[in-house]
């Protein structure tokens, strides 16, 4: 294993693995891939089914339901998450333009995949960044999880995922989800540990026990960072819309990689510019529903 | 279409510039400059070509790293780099012709690796299951073989990334043959990684996979893929260039037809064709068979080789092949070379 051909070493090469066991090893963990992906790769498959099914019938429901109605959903959630009126109409320009422009179809499609990741993010990552921020060791265990998912480059585990599951949005979810939900669990984690020690002490004064004392101080008080945490895995899926659509998966990252390969500069920057929109729709409405919830909390405190 | 994804996917290649000065002695070439493409094959090809002419015909070899429509607008225009080995003449059709016209350009070789091309293609185990369903139109009959993994009541076509020239073919071809009638959907993977990842999972796994592909190529020779052959013909150059690899609105009926016939030659300038000698009647003689070509790639995929280890592997494993292509005297010299 740790054969180093000296005969090569100078003070400007470092100390290298003999080229003939770097090419045997690289080849021994291509093998042992395949090996278990044809192993267990059709358990998997099947493993992840339901969430195939899901995702093709929210996303044909999306596709399905008529625009108005659609519109009417869009601008109503707008109009819960932020209770302004110029982030309603501001949606449903936005969504109009879309479908004026021809994208109608590829903007659903998007919708389904990010609003899918985000919530399994939401439902997978809070709990975790709760069992970091109650745990040393757990934290010091995910935390560098967490920086490896962040920096590794997507093509890296684009290669794996599609030999383990083949090409379309079930794969396409797990290669956002990868991405996106480090931001989660990091702010929930960072949101507890954040909570004052003073409340805490408070709260066992008053004889709460660890679960009222998570539920009732720790969340609601971490939670404008939890809301800061599903904010920017909202963001960061939406990001990953492109290099999803690298296997498969439909939407608005299709038409961009179709005109980064042809040149087509406006194909390109209209699709590009769909996903901002539906960004900035998504990234307004939670953050003033974040906002508004700890406006609410404050006043309770009577800050 | 592979020539369309080569040209996109290199960066600009740097061409060597300088005079030629070429020998005019019966055996001794003098300096060659010689086109190194970027991709496996045709790196492959040139090493050979170099050790071949280096060492069988004492020619001085430069390889001069490019691309197809790079390297062929220098030869056109400056007549450098002398030998192109795998032109793949799609992408520069009109000018090369041209050229050929005006005596610029020669043609060394017509077709320097057999059986290469693009289609559609299956897993040899699916033949060997179904040996009856032999061709495109029998297989189409057949979507249930194909379950596509989102909607198993359809069969999976995978086609070309969105982006790639060939898109736009099988989009179109997949409406001359009414598929979507007979129950498949067009699946679109996304990139060539996508494409690649799909076909090799379908294979490890012994799944059935029937879609767009291209030889020679390393996936091609390692899972052994299968081209089908189409019962239509040809349906005529009107047809393909004037619909089928055009936009689906500038298409409005597409025929049905048999993928266009791809074609690579080998290209020489003209200069290196009168001064050239002997190395000239080599090029015309240097055929690849398709087979040996894929499983080069699949070596040099495996071994992660260099075109030059490669070429060498090619020499050692093939003398049958590269000895018809030299004079004896040569190939003499050639194996003490080696």
């Amino acid at each position: 294993m740790f054969n180093i051909d000296w005969s090569k070493v100078t003070w400007v090469e470092p100390p290298v693995m003999a080229r003939e066991e770097l090419r045997e090893l690289k080849k021994g963990i291509d093998g042992s891939f395949r090996g278990f992906s044809r192993e267990y790769g059709e358990f998997l498959e099947a493993f992840f089914h339901p969430l195939l099914i899901f995702l093709k019938w929210f996303q044909d429901l999306l596709v399905a339901t008529p625009w108005p109605l659609l519109l009417l959903i869009i601008g109503g959630l707008a109009w819960l998450g932020s209770r302004s009126k110029w982030m309603v109409t501001g949606t449903i320009v936005a969504f109009l333009f879309i479908g004026y422009l021809d994208m109608w179809e590829d903007t659903m499609a998007t919708l389904a995949i990010v609003s899918v990741a985000t919530i399994l993010c939401i439902a997978i990552g809070i709990p975790v960044g709760i069992l970091m921020s109650r745990n040393d060791r757990v934290q010091a265990t995910i935390l560098p999880i967490l920086d490896v998912m962040q920096t590794i480059p997507s093509f890296v585990y684009l290669i794996p995922v599609v030999m383990l599951l083949g090409i379309g949005k079930v794969p396409g979810l797990i290669a956002v989800m990868i991405y996106a939900i480090p931001p989660i669990v990091r702010l929930t984690n960072l949101g507890i540990r954040l909570v004052d020690k003073e409340v805490l002490e408070a709260a066992d004064a008053f004889g709460s026990n660890s679960r009222q004392r998570l539920f009732d101080v720790q969340i609601p008080l971490a939670l404008p960072n939890i809301f800061a945490g599903v904010n920017q895995t909202i963001m960061m899926a939406l990001s990953m819309v492109v290099i999803a659509a690298m296997i498969g998966v439909p939407g608005l990252g299709v038409p961009v990689l179709r005109a980064v390969s042809n040149q087509y500069l406006a194909l390109g920057m209209m699709n590009g510019l769909a996903i901002v929109a539906i960004a900035i729709i998504f990234d307004r409405v939670s953050q003033s529903y974040g906002k508004r919830l700890q406006k609410h909390r404050e006043g309770g405190h009577g800050v | 279409m592979k020539t369309t994804f080569y040209t996109l996917a290199k960066g600009a290649a740097a061409l060597a510039t300088g005079a030629l000065v070429m020998s005019s002695a019966a055996n001794a070439c003098g300096d060659v400059q010689m086109a190194e493409w970027n991709w496996a094959s045709g790196e492959l090809m040139a090493n050979v070509d170099a050790f071949i002419l280096e060492n069988g015909y004492g020619c001085d070899v430069e390889l001069v790293p490019g691309a197809t429509t790079t390297t062929f607008a220098s030869m056109n225009e400056k007549g450098q780099p002398d030998v192109a080995g795998e032109l793949w003449i799609n992408a520069v059709r009109e000018p090369l012709f041209k050229a050929m016209d005006e005596g610029r350009l020669h043609a060394a070789v017509e077709g320097p690796i057999t059986e290469l091309g693009e289609g559609w293609w299956v897993t040899p185990a699916f033949l060997e299951k179904h040996p009856d369903l032999n061709t495109v139109e029998k297989v189409l009959e057949r979507p249930d073989l194909f379950p596509d993994a989102e909607d198993p009541s359809k069969g999976a076509f995978i086609g070309c990334p969105a982006g790639w020239g060939c898109q736009l073919a099988n989009a179109n071809l997949f409406r001359a043959f009414k598929m979507a009638d007979k129950g498949w959907v067009l699946v679109d993977p996304g990139s060539a990684a996508g494409l690649d990842g799909s076909m090799a999972k379908a294979a490890e796994r012994g799944e059935n996979w029937l879609g767009y592909y291209w030889a020679p190529t390393a996936l091609i020779g390692k899972y052994n893929m299968q081209l089908l052959p189409f019962e239509v013909e040809f349906a005529g150059a009107e047809n393909w260039d004037g619909c089928i690899v055009k936009a689906e609105q500038d298409c409005a009926d597409p025929k049905p037809s048999a993928w266009t016939h791809s074609e690579v030659f080998t290209v020489i300038t003209d200069d290196f064709k009168n001064a050239g000698g002997v190395a000239v009647e080599y090029f015309s003689k240097r055929i690849f068979p398709g087979a040996v070509m894929n499983a080069m790639l699949v070596y040099m995929a495996d071994e992660q080789a260099s075109g030059e280890d490669a070429a060498i592997a090619f020499l050692e494993r093939h003398p049958d092949l590269w000895k018809a292509w030299v004079s004896e005297d040569a190939a003499k010299k050639i194996e003490a070379a080696l």
